[in-house]
């Protein structure tokens, strides 16, 4: 381990005060440097497309409706123009399966990219970071103000900060019901100050939540309590995409002039700029090796390179690599574990695509009668009573012929004479079926109702049920 | 354990953190099956909007899970004590 002061973090006259009582441990308050390169160019284009898609997908209309709409009250998920039912969960179960194994796939070929580019945490706070320097300034600034007395213009930066992000999180709060509550709606309450009262205590709720992660917490969420980032070593391998320090090329580091030929001085490629600890979001030294608080955000990549280049070294002292081509050996794409991996992510998708494909937008639900197991009509026939539940999930009405099998000469009354079920209605139709004793062999018989609909031959259901005699 | 002490907010979060977790999923399953509107009573006085009902379902998972949480942190730290009664390095 290097000393402190060589980590650059004490650089700008840091008080006891900037060392807060944090929720974990005692915590330096990191400021991450800015940084500007490849990598701080792909982030910040990962952070403005997933913010972009979060904030403008509910206002998507889709045929006359919100484009993605989870309509809890109404229990219909209106994905542009597939809707989804209660009885659909499996699909959602299959959808958190295919993220899981997408997770351990790449993680297994490119290492923590999820972490650096695309995960909520590290995106909103970029976002909140982003404010943050726009009102505070960059790092050195940061940390003088912090390290100043309260003062009139202190107070005035640090409350145009908070409101600044507060409004953020109110907007990522009100979005988020969005999801879930037709959103222009939902807009115009707000701006009439007519919100429900659990529409408000989710804005607030989501708001919080994001005003305190990406705002306080930050890093703290990835080194604690990120469930993630404590078992991802378990799909680590020797040739995973690591961040990493070339130490043979480094060491011993120092400072020199430029114009030193710093070789026959017995120095390495490391001029101890400490700038890659300086960007570290997480605060850590990259050149201590591979830690489980790194990212892999490479914003040490991009701060060092660009020293590289001031120097007039090569590029990539730190770099992506992979434990093997750091050995001097070549890296495999294809090993067991990634192959494996893909074809259990082939797999899970296949079976997914198909049974969405084979989906039946009609579902029929046949519940017995409570109250008696059977009757005995006037004619001295048996009638049983069933309510059959008949679900039109599909986006258009349709007319339907039920039919019933199973027992020689069944009868089947109904009350109406036409039996129609709008779309995205469920219908509750009472049923009875008579039939001679003499027909029933046993006390309990497998009877089977077929529902089609009249306008489409496609569309047919069938649903198994008991008749029960003496 | 290096720590001798786990900072109370830490275990706070040790426990309400994943609870939050699994009552998220929990609270999805269990709507998935049951409506809001099926389990009040028939002729209940209570006027609660279907999103108020999932809402309170949620935080009564998340009660649940928590109380569990809690249990396990408990005996996690007691047992811990006991066995390392009588020794100095904790």
């Amino acid at each position: 381990m290097t000393a402190p002061d060589s980590k650059g973090r004490s650089t700008a006259g840091r008080t006891d005060e900037q060392v807060e009582q944090s929720l974990y441990a005692q915590r330096e308050k990191i400021y991450p440097r800015e940084v500007h390169g490849l990598f701080a160019r792909l982030r910040t284009l990962g952070v403005v497309g997933l913010l972009g898609i979060y904030y403008l997908t509910p206002w998507l209309r889709w045929d006359g409706h919100q484009a993605i709409l989870l309509d809890l009250p109404a229990r219909k998920f209106h994905i542009f123009s597939l809707t989804l039912w209660p009885q659909d969960f499996i699909y959602l179960a299959f959808l958190l399966i295919i993220a899981g194994l997408t997770l351990f796939f790449v993680t297994a070929l490119a290492g923590r990219i999820w972490c650096g580019y695309a995960c909520p945490q590290t995106v909103w706070t970029e976002a909140f970071l982003w404010i943050e320097r726009k009102v505070e300034g960059d790092r050195m600034r940061q940390q003088k103000l912090d390290a100043m007395p309260m003062s009139a213009r202190k107070f005035r930066i640090k409350a145009t900060k908070q409101i600044l992000w507060l409004l953020f999180a109110g907007w990522t709060g009100f979005t988020f019901v969005g999801y879930f509550t037709p959103i222009i709606e939902l807009g115009q309450r707000l701006l009439t100050f007519n919100l429900g009262p659990w529409e408000t205590f989710w804005v607030i709720f989501y708001g919080f939540a994001t005003y305190g992660n990406a705002g306080f917490m930050r890093e703290q969420v990835c080194k604690y309590m990120c469930p993630y980032a404590r078992f991802q070593s378990a799909m680590f391998d020797k040739d995973t995409l690591i961040v990493s320090y070339l130490p043979e090329r480094g060491e011993p580091r120092g400072s020199r002039k430029r114009s030193t030929d710093y070789k026959s001085k017995g120095l390495g490629d490391c001029i101890d700029c400490t700038l890659c600890v300086q960007v570290c979001p997480t605060g850590i030294d990259i050149r201590d090796g591979l830690q489980y608080e790194c990212i892999a955000c490479s914003a040490c990549i991009d701060a060092c390179d660009d020293v590289m280049d001031k120097m007039g070294y090569p590029r990539g002292l730190i770099a992506y690599t992979t434990e093997h081509a750091m050995r001097g050996g070549s890296s495999h794409i294809l090993r067991p574990r990634v192959v494996v991996y893909a074809l259990l992510l082939l797999t899970i998708m296949s079976i997914f695509a198909y049974s969405l494909s084979q989906r039946s937008t009609l579902g029929l639900d046949v519940i017995r009668d409570r109250n008696r197991l059977y009757r005995e009509t006037d004619e001295g026939r048996i009638e049983n009573v069933y309510i059959l539940k008949i679900i039109n999930m599909d986006d258009k009405g349709h007319a339907f012929k039920l039919r019933v099998e199973g027992i020689e000469d069944i009868e089947l009354f109904i009350d109406t004479s036409r039996i129609w079920v709008d779309a995205g209605e469920v219908l509750e139709l009472p049923v009875r079926l008579r039939v001679e004793e003499d027909e029933l062999h046993e006390r309990s018989n497998k009877v089977t109702f077929k529902l089609d609909a009249t306008d489409d031959p496609g569309l047919k259901t069938h649903e198994e049920a008991r008749f029960l005699g003496p | 354990m290096a720590e001798k002490k786990i900072p109370r907010i830490q275990k706070c979060i040790a426990v309400l953190w994943p609870s939050f977790l699994v009552a998220v999923v929990a609270t999805g399953a269990f709507f998935s099956a049951f409506d809001p509107r099926d389990l009040l009573p028939f002729d209940t006085e209570i006027d609660v909007s279907p999103l108020g009902i999932y809402t309170i379902g949620f935080f009564i998972f998340w009660l649940i899970t928590a109380v569990s949480g809690l249990g396990t942190l408990y005996f996690a730290v007691t047992n811990c004590m006991r066995q390392n009664r009588g020794n100095p390095e904790l």
